[in-house]
């Protein structure tokens, strides 16, 4: 029997029930229940209950969508966050991430000694032991010598040796970030978004000419999700969540849904309909029911003829090789059930048709998301109330013109130049690169070199600090002075505040003091890109701020509110004279582009099919938070909805082809592509479709803490490195795998 | 006396588990860790099970949210030897961690698996609450309740509450003159979290709140209703 502790006065279980009922009444009595002491990091002492309490509005990044949220700060301690009612872009609802804010600011694992240094002679790569690898400089030294020496690394260091890596950022700090690249005349910028979402963007800017197209779901009738799980990995999530809410059931009409995955996803578990459909096939299943729609003469007519151009090439296009019948061997998915969803979709305006993660990260996904993109063409959702819309920008001033080219590469250029030994110094801010990016044995031997200069900012140890020379410990964003800008799905425009709710902790700086400080003194003054505040370093941040917003709204009302809403939107389907600037593409009008689209009938795996029968697709559940980091209890105790399991990932792998490979539901598997073999438990699994395995991402850490470490693997690494032909984005669902037990 | 009730549209829920992680950071309820999992002693007040059925490619996997039921008979209630476990007037079902001994009789009576036992000696503090006051200016004397919920009490059986801090709350500030409802300006912590808006909460008894007039027009299930414990969470299927 364990003992029962309080203070001065122990009593153990079977002596307790050995007591009369009124000696347990007394022992009840007795307990003394005290109130515990938290350190405070030096702010208000604790005593008890609540002595100060406030709740500051800021917004969430724990993943790109940036939701308002508010604080509840209790004795200078971050306690509690909920979604602020504000801003009606989510309903004043938040996703599940957001809550996990507070564990990502009190994160043991950040750094709490200030800038790090690496001592000479360490290797890089693998574990991290901050002790081992890093000296830290005099305390009073600790910021300028460290910001010197990585200025003076940049000053003799040509700008097109430099890469910046730029992880999950707030807008304001991407603003920054790209300042600060202009300024130093460095191109090679990389955002570790582009991994998601490059092959989309193109996909669609190749139809529009557009960059914030996103989808209407609150007036939708009727979705075809196609690789898209709207309700884990789609953005906007929160919005996402919120308005399922108000398409099942706060309307007369329900909309319909249909996930087209070779999963069976949470969306597809809550929608009406799941098409199993073969991997790398959903553009092809969008050509077959464009196809379909053209043929039956079921298209908006009224939309193509005037707003589109490529109409008649696309229609021949269809006609001759993408008939439902044709295709049915490639997709898996019954003629009948294509010529149903295609002639539902048609039918039932407004529709949209959403190319999703799953449909676009293939060696050809940029053609499949324009495929996908071009039903909504043809059924008329096009900037139309319930159909694809454009997000408007808040109206920000102006930053100062800086000399530099614009930077911004893509995803195989960072590759080449990492890979190849193109980059002598490499920034990192906020990023975790190597746990994204396939095929990392390479990368990790790329980003150990000797000679390789590796810059980390970021707030919390991470697997990309074993590359580090030096570290510089920014603050998370509830401790940061930012400008969020929502994502397309609104329509109108919406800017959020982040402002610190506590800090920053652990002697961390936030981005802008460290960007602002380091350009200052590789420039040997404020270069005039940078000169639009007091020039004090240390509330840069919060100036910049002040600066870009001053347009919108009173800086006091800002904060207060952490919220500012723009018009309402109007959409082109309401007033026709919009369509005019909506397209920028050549002919001023959506274009259908036929060159590319029969390329999607080309579906290419790495590894030998003979060798390696089955197909890898990755997917990322709501709960693998976006920072790069997943040090988060509350996160990963509920990591797989589907399958009731936390700390962990699963081999979901389809019942048959289990048996047929001998392996039965919790066996430990070896999953092995050409380019290696990671471990992990199986989950045999209906909703798989056969010969297909899925692996969530999200694990498989080794220097992020005692949540994370050692718990799952990370599929990334048996996925062998592959691009979209397009957008040079990375092809994550490309690999033939085999699977036999460990 | 209002009863307090909850229901769960199945329909509009998405499974993203916003719930459960707003119940474990408004009630400090401890996290887990992978070997608790394994032994399955870690603790949730609130937990999303998936329960799958059928064949490919006919699967169904349902994802239900599972706070405890508030039993109107509840099973766990009459089994306590301590009678740690009570119903309180408004239906809520509470477990008072100063009575409770930790023979779990009531984790093995209820059929829902709503109970945790609290197997942690909680020495990782980093997440506490230091906010959660002691009290709400409640009457010590009369009322007892899992209070404080900082200090967590290892060997005791810990269980979802509705949020009663919440509602009681809540009704002070009725009582002060304050215009709110309770179900509609005030309502657990899952019921605030949930961004679909599956959740509502409110009063069984008023025909007027939410969860009242959407039983009335929906059609409801409630979990194993064959073991007569009548419980006040109603769930609208899909």
């Amino acid at each position: 029997m364990r003992e029962k502790r309080s203070e001065g006065f122990t009593v153990s279980r079977r002596t307790f029930l050995g007591l009369s009922a009124g000696a347990a009444a007394a022992a009840t009595a007795a307990y003394v229940i005290k109130w515990p002491h938290f350190d405070l990091g030096g702010a208000a002492e604790a005593t008890e209950g609540v002595i100060t309490e406030e709740w500051v509005p800021t917004s969430c990044l724990n993943c790109p969508t940036r939701c308002a949220v508010k604080v509840r700060v209790v004795n200078g301690k971050a306690v509690r966050i909920i979604g602020s009612t504000e801003s009606d872009y989510s309903g004043g609802k938040t996703c599940p991430r957001s809550h996990v804010g507070l564990q990502v600011l009190y994160n043991p694992e950040r750094f709490t000694r200030g800038p790090l240094i690496r001592k000479a002679g360490s290797a890089k790569g693998g574990v991290v032991d901050l002790e081992r690898d890093f000296e830290s400089p005099p305390a009073h030294l600790l910021w300028p010598e460290a910001i010197s020496q990585v200025a003076a690394r940049l000053k003799k260091t040509a700008p097109e040796k430099v890469l910046i890596i730029e992880g999950l950022n707030s807008t304001s700090n991407s603003d920054l970030i790209c300042q600060f690249a202009r300024t130093c005349s460095i191109v090679n910028l990389f955002p570790e978004d582009a991994l998601e979402t490059g092959a989309d963007r193109l996909g669609k800017k190749m139809a529009d000419g557009r960059l914030n197209s996103g989808y209407d779901l609150e007036n939708s009738n009727y979705i075809l999700a196609f690789g898209a799980s709207i309700l884990e990995s789609e953005r906007p999530l929160a919005r996402n969540l919120r308005m399922w809410g108000k398409i099942r059931r706060e309307r007369p009409n329900q909309a319909k849904v249909v996930v087209i995955d070779p999963r069976y996803s949470v969306t597809a578990a809550k929608a009406d309909e799941w098409i199993p459909v073969n991997p790398g096939a959903e553009g092809a299943l969008a050509m077959a029911m464009a196809h379909v729609i053209v043929d039956e003469g079921l298209y908006d007519a009224d939309f193509i003829e005037n707003w589109t151009s490529g109409f008649d090439q696309y229609r021949a296009l269809l006609l001759s090789d993408f008939s439902p019948e044709a295709l049915a061997d490639m997709t898996g998915v019954d003629t009948s059930v294509v010529r149903r969803l295609a002639r539902e979709f048609a039918a039932s305006k407004p529709a949209i048709a959403w190319s999703g993660i799953g449909a676009t990260r293939w060696p050809h996904g940029g053609q499949a998301s324009h495929a996908i993109f071009c039903l909504n063409a043809l059924v008329g959702s096009i900037d139309a109330p319930g159909g694809v819309l454009y997000q408007e920008s808040p109206p920000y001033q102006d930053m100062p013109p800086a000399t530099g080219a614009e930077p911004g590469i893509s995803f195989r250029e960072a590759a080449n130049l990492v890979l190849n030994g193109g980059v002598d110094v490499i920034i990192g801010v906020n990023s975790n690169l190597i746990m994204a990016v396939p095929q990392k044995a390479d990368w990790d031997e790329a980003l150990k070199r000797e000679d390789l200069y590796y810059v980390h900012i970021g707030p919390a140890v991470n697997e990309m600090v074993a590359y580090a020379d030096v570290v510089l410990p920014s603050a998370t964003y509830l401790e940061e002075w930012a400008y969020e800008t929502a994502l397309p799905g609104s329509g109108y425009a919406e800017a959020r505040i982040k402002q610190p709710v506590v800090g920053p902790l652990h002697s961390s700086r936030q981005v802008g003091w460290i960007l602002f400080d380091l350009v200052k003194e590789i420039h040997g003054e404020t270069p005039a890109s940078f000169d639009i505040t007091s020039g004090d370093a240390q509330t840069f941040a919060e100036e910049f701020v002040k600066y870009r917003t001053e347009p919108l709204i009173d800086w006091g009302e800002f904060k207060k509110k952490g919220v500012w809403v723009g018009q309402a939107y109007e959409y082109a389907k309401d007033n026709p004279a919009k369509y005019n600037e909506i397209f920028q593409t050549g002919s001023g009008k959506f274009e259908f582009r036929s060159d590319d689209l029969p390329d999607v009938l080309t579906v290419q795996f790495s590894g030998d099919a003979s060798r390696y029968p089955l197909k890898l697709v990755t997917y990322s559940p709501v709960l693998d938070v976006k920072d790069g980091n997943q040090n988060y209890p509350w996160a990963q105790e509920i990591f797989l909805v589907m399958h009731g399991y936390g700390w962990d990932i699963l081999v979901e792998i389809n019942a048959e082809t289990a048996r047929d490979l001998g392996i039965s539901d919790r066996d430990m598997v070896w999953v092995e592509s050409e380019v290696g073999r990671i471990k992990a438990r199986a989950r045999v699994f209906e909703g798989m479709v056969p010969g297909v395995v899925a692996m969530a991402v999200g694990q498989g850490h080794y220097a992020c803490g005692k949540w994370a470490d050692d718990i799952g693997v990370n599929p990334n690494e048996i996925i062998a490195l592959d691009y979209d032909s397009l957008s040079g984005q990375a092809a994550f669902h490309a690999t033939r795998v085999k699977v036999y037990k460990a | 006396m209002a009863k307090w009730g909850m229901v769960i549209d199945l329909d509009k829920c998405t499974g993203c588990q916003a719930c459960t992680i707003a119940c474990k950071s408004e009630n400090n309820v401890p996290f887990g860790s992978p070997e608790e999992q394994e032994r399955r002693i870690d603790l949730f007040w609130h937990k999303v099970i998936a329960v799958s059925n059928g064949e490919y490619p006919g699967v169904n996997v349902e994802l239900i949210p599972m706070p405890c039921m508030q039993c109107d008979h509840p099973s766990c209630v009459p089994v306590c030897p301590a009678k740690a476990t009570y119903q309180r007037e408004d239906g809520i079902v509470m477990q008072n961690f100063r009575r409770c001994i930790g023979c779990k009789y009531c984790i093995v009576a209820c059929p829902y698996g709503a109970r945790s036992f609290n197997y942690q000696e909680q020495e990782d503090r980093e997440y506490l609450r230091p906010d959660l006051p002691r009290d709400f200016g409640l009457d010590t004397k009369s009322y007892i309740g899992p209070w404080p919920f900082p200090h967590r009490t290892h060997g005791v059986v810990e269980k979802c509450t509705f949020c009663f801090h919440r509602i009681d709350q809540g009704l002070k500030r009725i009582e002060a003159g304050e215009d709110i409802k309770i179900g509609v300006d005030v309502v657990p912590a899952c019921v605030e979290a949930c961004p679909s808006g599956a959740r509502v909460f409110g009063d069984l008894d008023d025909p007027t709140s939410n969860v009242s007039q959407l039983l009335a027009s929906r059609d409801f299930i409630r979990l194993r209703p064959e073991f007569g414990t009548e419980p006040k969470v109603f769930y609208l299927p899909q």
